[in-house]
């Protein structure tokens, strides 16, 4: 029954509550949005492996180690192997199709990411071909690329003298089932790169942007990072050997207080939608005096007319709330498909599902507190009367 | 027609305080956000792309779209510089040009975490150039041909041993902080050194861009053109308006678009905030309605009153918006331009553009959100608005 | 036999903009099981704030408020509102039903404080509202029901827990003659044929008729006049008037 009476009398006034309702969905699907991008930016760091280990430059993100130190590195006591990243930074056609290219050492970078899906046939043929490459899901969809397709691939660190476009033919699609590795990248030969640079094919210089070594089961992730320091301390290059987690982090922290200012957008948020329901609220309760004078001279407890506002003031909230969250979830591909080239890895996961549903719960128990307070001291007498 | 007289709106706006004040508060919190994602903007704005000069050109290697993946070879940039009559001459009779060396490196920030911090290694002439617009706020300018350096303004108290007696570390070479400077534009989150020290201690060989100053800043349509098609030294050429421009983009099309996506989400949230508002001020004031109707004011009248009243509370909302976005004003940060991968540092700017587009918008929330409302009051029968007393 | 409803030195007094009204004086009143009162009197002479009292939704200042055995002056206001559900029935003068519920389920409320099922809920209050003649009406919303047809829904609600006491405050007030006079019928059967005991505040002298026993009060005080227009001597416990 108090459900009953509570959708009904919501459905009384359809366009105020309706109205309610609906500043809750944008507010709620603004809020899981900006949540999702915030969550989306940690979850590389949280889902790193510690047995695998990044090797950069000391010095600069732009600064390639020497290829010599392959073999150096995998000397190291701990290391199982290294294998080569080079970042190609290419565009696809244009400009405004960007997404990440690395050129990579085939035989030990499935190895390295079990975590990578793809499919066995498939990564023989990448491996067998020199100019073959893997994409990423999220791109292959984006751009419609399929098995067999060749991509064109404009170099801009390693231009082509006359300006033509690097082809790599798709040799497989891969989906990552962490988020550590997103779905958004173009993997290919580092030694085809190698081979046009010194074929003189391409302008550049022979280098390795990062060098990934698996630390041996059983062997300690710490000590092999600082013996590769040590290894390099006098140059040519000093290194910084990071963990995964470190790395990613590294990442995020370069994005200053763009985290910040997403959060302190999604409080105000929160803020303008928490007046806004409580305003509807304080009136809902106004208009309830008598109802409530009468079920308190029935007999009700003052109890359970405070529960009635409360519920009254969830269901409004929650149902804003709910349609937004299922309509951010149905947006999911759709927005992870947009944001390849500055999120890659978008995703709306359960957690951030939730957080917006406590939000939509919150606001709705928050804003029912006020009126239901009032309520629940009225007297019968003054209920029926309809004044305080 | 008679128009509702003035102080019946606004009393009416006293009576249901705690409505009317929730509503201002809920649009105050949505201006305040708008109004701050634009201060950003226009902080960031004001930063980079006011300050390009269209008298100066930037030369880098033909297809890089930034200084960061250019390589200009000495000998190259050499010939080029001497064999360019576009370039004006300085007051020594000899070409105002200058080649720098750029490369982002990884720094530790004061308050922990990393970011990348540009370094530029910089001619003699580079300083003749910029003139009056870089100064040296404390400390001296660096020696050329040693293993000094000066830093920008913004990154002393942001990035660690940056600031004057300091030592910063660039691969294995250690720099002595011998100043600060400071500077409009971007260079005051940079590290300036000598070029050739700073090509030896990064083991670089080629500079990453040449700069120089224009006889005739309109001709540089056909000097841009002629180096493209120049067999001996081809190069790209742009304004460093034009430039600065150029690496911004991304970054100013992201906020634009950020500031878009909250405009109108939050827009519609607020929208639908104000006509509740000024449905339930409909309900309350039902019988009064009727009896302005009976009295012989004209339906039109009444919208009118209504519209009135919706503007006045978007009007207050937006001024308290304003006020909570003010304090903003100055306060420094950060980010990376993924263009570039350099940070970025800049100030929220609260521009009188800023309190125009926030007070703008928020009349426009009240006249929207009213917009039913006030149709309804309007479109009400004398006899029907009495009853309901 | 104890009286059913015992009042002993009752006293109540309002603030009213700065002063004190002393509605009810040291009232003593006995009522008995099975009858049906017609409470009278001129403006602010204390009814409803009596009705109020024996219904439990006020207490007094000072006194004993004593309901088949019950003393409710010492009650706090939760078990008062349990005592008003298991016990009372209320009609009020504007009807006071939830507007967003059928005939049926405003008769319903109340049995929701029950430990009924929901089958057993609807059928009882079916059962009201046949009583009542309306059982025909049960999933109409009070704007479809006539104001006769309104209140006889509220009566029905007001039996649909068999109350020990059903305390109507001005029934007919807002009702023409003729829905008047079908209320007034119905509470009189109800008496009548159901035995149920009933306490009407009313000042119209026309409605009072319905009555078995008519209860002045004046300023707070008492004065007690049968159906005759007899007037015994005031006060005094036990003494039944003739019906």
């Amino acid at each position: 029954m108090t459900l009953k009476i509570v959708l009904r009398n919501l459905l009384a006034h359809p366009l105020r509550n309706f109205l309610t309702s609906g500043a809750v969905f944008f507010a709620v699907f603004l809020l899981s949005f900006l949540q999702a991008v915030v969550s989306t930016l940690d979850a590389g760091v949280r889902s790193a492996s510690t047995q695998r280990l990044w090797v950069q430059s000391a010095v600069s993100l732009f600064v390639d180690l020497p290829l010599a130190y392959e073999s150096k590195i995998a000397t190291v006591e701990g290391v199982e192997w290294a294998c080569k990243w080079q970042w190609f930074g290419g565009i696809y056609k244009e400009e405004s199709n960007f997404f990440a290219q690395f050129g990579v050492d085939p035989e030990t970078f499935r190895k390295s990411y079990p975590e990578i899906i793809v499919d066995d046939e498939h990564y023989k043929n990448f491996e067998g071909n020199r100019t073959g490459c893997l994409v990423g899901k999220d791109i292959a969809l984006k751009y419609g690329f399929r098995v067999g397709d060749t991509v064109p691939i404009i170099g801009r660190i390693f231009p082509r003298p006359d300006g033509s476009p690097w082809e790599f033919k798709v040799e497989g699609i891969y989906e990552s089932k962490t988020a550590v590795v997103d779905q958004g990248t173009l993997y290919f030969h580092f030694d085809y790169l190698k081979e046009a640079i010194e074929s003189g094919d391409t302008d550049g210089e022979i280098g390795v942007g990062v060098y990934l070594a698996k630390v041996r089961d059983g062997a300690d992730p710490g000590q092999v990072q600082s013996a590769i320091n040590a290894m390099f301390e006098n140059g040519p290059q000093r290194v910084n050997a990071t963990t995964e987690a470190e790395f990613g982090r590294q990442f995020v922290s370069m994005l200053g207080n763009i985290p910040l200012l997403l959060r302190s957008i999604g409080g105000a948020v929160l803020v303008a939608i928490f007046f806004a329901v409580l305003n509807t609220m304080l009136t809902i309760g106004q208009e309830r005096t008598r109802d409530v004078g009468i079920m308190k001279a029935i007999g009700f407890q003052d109890g359970a007319v405070f529960r009635l506002m409360i519920i009254e003031s969830l269901v409004l909230s929650l149902s804003g709330g709910l349609v937004a969250l299922g309509v951010a979830k149905l947006l999911e591909p759709g927005m992870r498909m947009a944001l390849t080239q500055q999120f890659p890895g978008f995703a709306m996961s359960t957690n951030t599902l939730l957080v917006g549903l406590a939000i939509a719960a919150g606001i709705g128990v928050l804003a029912g507190l006020l009126p239901g307070m009032r309520i629940r001291n009225l007297t019968p007498l003054q209920g029926l009367r309809g004044q305080d | 027609m008679a128009l509702v007289p003035l102080n019946y709106t606004v009393r009416s706006l006293f009576t249901r305080r705690s409505t009317t004040i929730l509503t201002i508060c809920s649009m105050g919190a949505t201006v305040a956000v708008l109004a701050g994602v634009l201060a950003l903007q226009q902080g960031f704005a004001t930063m980079f792309v006011e300050h390009g000069r269209t008298d100066l050109v930037v030369l880098l290697r033909p297809g890089a779209t930034s200084e960061g993946e250019s390589a200009f070879p000495r000998d190259r940039s050499d010939i080029l510089i001497k064999s360019s009559p576009e370039i004006a001459l300085g007051s020594d009779g000899q070409p105002l040009a200058s080649a720098e060396v750029y490369l982002a490196v990884r720094r530790f920030k004061v308050d922990g975490g990393e970011t990348n911090v540009p370094i530029r290694g910089v001619q003699p002439k580079t300083f003749e150039i910029h003139g009056d617009d870089l100064q040296i706020v404390d400390g001296r300018n660096f020696q050329p041909g040693t293993d000094e350096v000066i830093v920008g303004q913004s990154l002393v108290g942001r990035i660690r041993n940056c600031q004057t007696d300091a030592t910063i570390m660039l691969n294995t070479t250690p720099f002595k902080v011998v100043g600060v400077f400071k500077s409009k534009g971007s260079f005051r989150s940079e590290i300036w050194g000598d070029a050739d020290r700073m090509l030896s201690a990064l083991n670089r060989r080629s500079f990453s861009r040449l700069i120089a100053v224009l006889k005739d800043p309109s001709k540089v349509e056909a000097f841009s053109e002629r180096l493209e098609n120049d067999k001996q030294v081809p190069a790209k050429l742009q304004t460093e308006k034009a430039y600065l421009e150029s690496q911004t983009l991304a970054l100013s099309i992201t906020f634009f678009f950020l500031g878009s996506l909250l405009a109108v989400i939050m827009g519609i949230a607020a929208v639908f905030t104000g006509t509740n508002a000024m449905l339930s001020a409909l309900t309350a004031r039902m019988g009064e309605i009727g009896i302005l109707m009976s009295v012989g004011y004209r339906p039109f009248a009444i919208f009118l009153a209504f519209q009135l009243e919706a503007i006045v509370i978007g009007l207050a909302g937006g001024l308290l918006g304003c006020l909570l976005v003010l304090p903003l004003n100055g306060i420094q940060t950060g980010t990376t331009n993924f263009a570039t991968f350099t940070e970025v540092a800049f100030a929220f700017q609260t521009t009188p553009l800023v309190l125009a587009v926030a007070i703008g918008f928020s009349i426009f929330l009240g006249l929207f959100g009213g917009g039913i409302p006030a149709i309804r009051a309007a479109r009400m029968k004398p006899t029907e608005a009495l009853r309901r007393v | 036999m104890p009286h059913l409803i015992d009042l002993k030195n009752v006293s109540r007094t309002y603030q009213r903009g700065g002063e004190s009204l002393e509605v009810l004086q040291q009232l003593d009143l006995e009522m008995e099981g099975g009858s049906f009162y017609a409470l009278m009197g001129p403006s602010g002479s204390g009814k409803t704030t009596l009705l109020n009292l024996i219904g439990g939704l006020d207490q007094p200042d000072s006194g004993q408020v004593v309901v088949d055995g019950e003393d409710l002056a010492t009650m706090t206001s939760k078990e008062l509102a349990q005592w008003r559900a298991d016990k009372v029935g209320f009609v009020f003068q504007g009807f006071n039903l939830l507007p967003v519920l059928t005939a049926l389920e405003n008769v319903a409320l109340p049995l929701q404080l029950t430990p009924l099922s929901k089958t057993q809920r609807r059928d009882q209050a079916r059962h009201a509202l046949d009583l009542v003649g309306l059982g025909d009406r049960e999933n109409h919303r009070p704007r479809e029901l006539s104001g006769g047809q309104e209140q006889r829904v509220a009566i029905a609600r007001a039996i649909a827990m068999d109350p020990t006491v059903v305390l109507a405050d001005e029934p007919t007030g807002d009702l023409d003659r003729g829905s008047a006079e079908q209320v007034l019928v119905l509470l009189e059967r109800l008496n009548k044929e159901m035995g149920k005991t009933i306490l009407m505040v009313t000042h119209d002298p026309l409605a009072a008729e319905h009555a078995r026993e008519i209860v002045h009060l004046d300023k707070g005080r008492l004065g007690r006049r049968d159906a005759n227009g007899n007037v015994p001597v005031g006060g005094n416990a036990g003494e039944d008037a003739p019906s």
